[in-house]
C-alpha cells in the first residue's frame, strides 16, 4: 500500500516543480528581453551619437549621465527644483481650490450653465497658450505663472468634481434635509465624504498637467527653477545639458507621482478600507 | 459637461413670469458668461490702470482682440497686408493639420504594429514596455526642445514631435484591445479550424474597436498639443510658430486674438469630428449605466478633453473599466 502513496507525492512534487520551473523559465526570459529592451535602445542611441547625428546634436547617453553628475555636482540641481516647487504648489494648491469651488456650486443648474464653457475652455486649450498670454501680460512677475497653471488645471478638478456632484447620493441629503440638517452640515458631513475619491482623481490628473505647465512657464516667463536652466541651456546649444535637464525633469515628476502621491493614494485608500470594514 | 446635456430639458422652476424663467435658465447662465468675462476684461484693467499701473507690461481691450483677429480673417480677402504675420491664418493652421495629420498616421501605423506585437507575444511585451512607459511620461516640451535643436526648422522635426508624443497612447491603447479580446472566442475558433486570418479578421478586430477609436482620439489631441510647443521653439511657420510671432513682437492683443483661434479650433474639431463621430461609430453599444467607479464616471462624462490633455491617463484602463461594467 506505501508504494502508490509515495509514488503519488512524487508525481505532485514533480507537478509543483514543474510550475515553478514553468513560472521562473518565463521570468527569466521576460527578464532578458526586458534587458534586451535598455541594451537595444540605450545602444541606438548611443551608436546614433556622433554617427547618424553629430555629437553635439545627438550626445549619448554616456556623455548625458556624466552631465547629469556634472550638473548635481555644480550644485544648481535643487535650488531649481526647489523654485519651481514652491510655484507648483501654490500654483495648483490655487487651481484646486478654484476647481472644487466651480464644481461644488456646479450642483446650482444655473451656475452649471454659467461655468460650463469656461470648465470645457480649460480642458481644450492647450496649457502654452496661457503661458504665453499671461507671460505677455505679466512680464517676469509671479502672477503670470500662477495664473496660467490655474488656468490650465482648473477645469479637470472641476470636471472630476462635478461628476461627484452629480452622483450625490440624494437619499442622504433628503435625509439630511428632513432631519434639519443645516446646509453647512450636509456639505460637510455628506457632499464632502462623498466628493473625496473624485478630488483625489482630479489632484492626480490635474497635477500631471500642472506640473508641465509650471516648467513651461519658466521657461517663458522666469528666471528660476528647471524651466529656466533649460531656456538657459537650449539658447546656449549645449544639447547634453537640455538633455540632462529633461531628464532630471522627467524623474522629478515621476517621483512625485509615482511615490508622493502613490503614498497619499494608499493613506488615503487605507482610511477608506477602514470606513469600509466598520 | 458636454454637449449632450443641453437636451435634458430645463427643470420646471415656479410659473412666477417669464422674465424670471428666463433669468434662472442654465442656458441664460451660460450666454451670460462671455458677457461677464468681457465685463470682467474691462473692470479689470480699469482697476490695475488706476491703482497698480506697474503690475503688468500690456493689457489688452477686448476691442483690440477682436481687432486683431478680425484682421487674421479678412486678411486673404482684402487687398494689402491686414494681419502683420507672414502667411494668413488659413495658411498657417492648413500647414499645422498637415503636419499634425502626417505625424498622426505614422503614430497610427507604427503604433499598431509596436501594439498588436506587445499584446500577443509576452517576449516583446517585455522588451518595449519600459520605453513605450518612460515616452508616454515624457512631456511634449521635453520633445520640443530637443527636436528645435536637431532638426531646425523644417517640416520633420514637428512631425516627428507629433510622432513621439501620440504613440504611446497608441501603443498602450492596441495592447489593451488586443489583450481584452474574449480568450474563449479565440480558443473556440481554433478548436474549429478557423483560419488565422478568419480569426484576426472576426474575433480580434470587432474587440479591438474601441481601443482603437480610443487611439486615435488621444493620438490626435496629444500630438495637437505636442505639435504647437515644437513648433513655437522650431518652426518657421505653422500655428505654433504664429503665436510665438505674436509674442516676440510684444502685440499682447495678437497673443490673446491668435489664442482665441486656438481654442476655436480644438473646440470645432471636438464638437464636430471626434463627438459626431464617436456617437455614431458606438451608436451600437448600449447606453453606460450608473456611476459606479470613479474611473468610469471620468470617461462616461465624455471628458474626452479631460483625457485628452491627461498625459498620464491611458485610454485603455478607462476602457478596461467601461467594459467591466457594460
Amino acid at each position: 500500500m506505501a508504494t502508490p502513496v509515495i509514488e503519488e507525492q512524487t508525481s505532485r512534487i514533480t507537478e509543483e516543480e514543474l510550475a515553478k520551473q514553468a513560472r521562473r523559465k518565463e521570468l527569466l526570459s521576460r527578464w532578458f528581453w526586458r534587458i534586451l529592451g535598455y541594451v537595444v535602445f540605450l545602444g541606438l542611441w548611443e551608436f546614433a551619437s556622433g554617427r547618424v547625428l553629430e555629437e553635439n546634436l545627438l550626445p549619448g547617453p554616456i556623455r548625458v549621465f556624466q552631465t547629469f553628475g556634472d550638473l548635481w555636482a555644480d550644485g544648481t540641481v535643487l535650488p531649481a527644483f526647489g523654485a519651481t516647487l514652491t510655484r507648483l504648489f501654490i500654483g495648483f494648491g490655487l487651481s484646486f481650490l478654484v476647481g472644487t469651488i466651480v464644481g461644488v456650486i456646479s450642483q446650482n443648474r444655473w451656475w452649471d450653465g454659467f461655468f460650463k464653457d469656461a470648465t470645457i475652455i480649460s480642458l481644450t486649450a492647450p496649457g502654452l497658450i496661457w503661458v504665453l498670454i499671461t507671460a505677455v501680460i505679466f512680464g517676469n512677475r509671479v502672477y503670470g505663472p500662477l495664473i496660467a497653471i490655474i488656468l490650465t488645471t482648473f477645469g479637470l478638478v472641476t470636471i472630476n468634481v462635478y461628476e461627484g456632484v452629480r452622483s450625490l447620493p440624494k437619499d442622504l441629503i433628503d435625509m439630511g434635509k428632513a432631519f434639519h440638517v443645516s446646509k453647512l452640515g450636509i456639505q460637510r458631513n455628506v457632499v464632502l465624504p462623498h466628493l473625496a475619491p473624485f478630488l483625489f482623481t482630479g489632484l492626480r490628473f490635474g497635477f500631471s498637467i500642472a506640473w508641465k505647465v509650471t516648467v513651461l512657464t519658466e521657461i517663458f516667463a522666469s528666471s528660476s527653477g528647471i524651466g529656466f536652466q533649460m531656456r538657459i541651456a537650449q539658447t546656449l546649444f549645449k544639447q547634453d545639458e537640455v538633455l540632462t535637464w529633461i531628464l532630471w525633469f522627467f524623474f522629478f515628476a515621476l517621483f512625485l507621482e509615482k511615490v508622493v502621491l502613490q503614498a497619499f493614494e494608499r493613506r488615503y485608500f487605507r482610511w477608506r478600507q477602514a470606513v469600509e470594514a466598520a | 459637461m458636454t454637449v449632450t446635456s443641453d437636451k435634458i430639458p430645463a427643470p420646471r422652476t415656479q410659473q412666477s413670469g417669464g422674465i424670471m424663467k428666463v433669468l434662472k435658465s442654465p442656458t441664460f447662465a451660460r450666454l451670460l458668461f462671455p458677457v461677464a468675462v468681457i465685463a470682467f476684461w474691462y473692470a479689470g484693467v480699469g482697476v490695475i490702470k488706476a491703482i497698480w499701473p506697474f503690475a503688468v507690461d500690456v493689457l489688452p481691450l477686448p476691442q483690440e482682440v477682436v481687432g486683431a483677429m478680425w484682421n487674421e480673417i479678412i486678411d486673404p480677402f482684402v487687398d494689402g497686408n491686414q494681419a502683420p504675420t507672414r502667411d494668413n491664418l488659413y495658411i498657417t493652421f492648413a500647414i499645422s493639420l498637415f503636419r499634425l495629420i502626417s505625424g498622426f498616421l505614422i503614430a497610427m501605423v507604427l503604433g499598431t504594429i509596436i501594439g498588436l506585437g506587445m499584446g500577443l507575444s509576452k517576449a516583446v511585451d517585455a522588451f518595449f514596455h519600459d520605453w513605450v512607459m518612460a515616452i508616454l511620461a515624457m512631456p511634449a516640451l521635453g520633445w520640443a526642445l530637443f527636436i528645435s535643436l536637431v532638426f531646425g526648422f523644417g517640416n520633420l522635426g514637428p512631425i516627428l514631435a507629433v510622432i513621439l508624443t501620440g504613440i504611446p497612447f497608441v501603443i498602450v491603447n492596441v495592447r489593451e484591445g488586443v489583450r481584452n479580446t474574449p480568450r474563449e472566442l479565440f480558443d473556440m475558433a481554433r478548436a474549429f479550424g478557423v483560419k488565422r486570418n478568419r480569426t484576426t479578421r472576426h474575433v480580434l478586430v470587432p474587440a479591438m474597436m474601441p481601443f482603437f477609436f480610443a487611439a486615435i482620439r488621444y493620438a490626435f489631441s496629444i500630438g495637437w498639443k505636442g505639435l504647437v510647443i515644437t513648433e513655437v521653439f522650431g518652426g518657421q511657420d505653422g500655428a505654433g510658430w504664429t503665436l510665438k510671432f505674436y509674442y516676440d513682437a510684444h502685440r499682447a492683443h495678437g497673443v490673446v486674438g491668435y489664442a482665441a483661434f486656438f481654442i476655436i479650433f480644438a473646440l470645432l474639431l471636438e464638437r464636430f469630428v471626434f463627438e459626431r463621430w464617436s456617437q455614431r461609430v458606438f451608436k451600437w453599444r448600449p447606453q453606460a449605466g450608473g456611476v459606479e467607479t470613479v474611473e468610469q464616471a471620468f470617461d462616461v462624462a465624455g471628458t474626452s478633453g479631460a483625457m485628452a490633455s491627461a498625459t498620464f491617463v491611458t485610454g485603455a484602463d478607462v476602457e478596461d473599466f467601461e467594459d467591466e461594467n457594460n
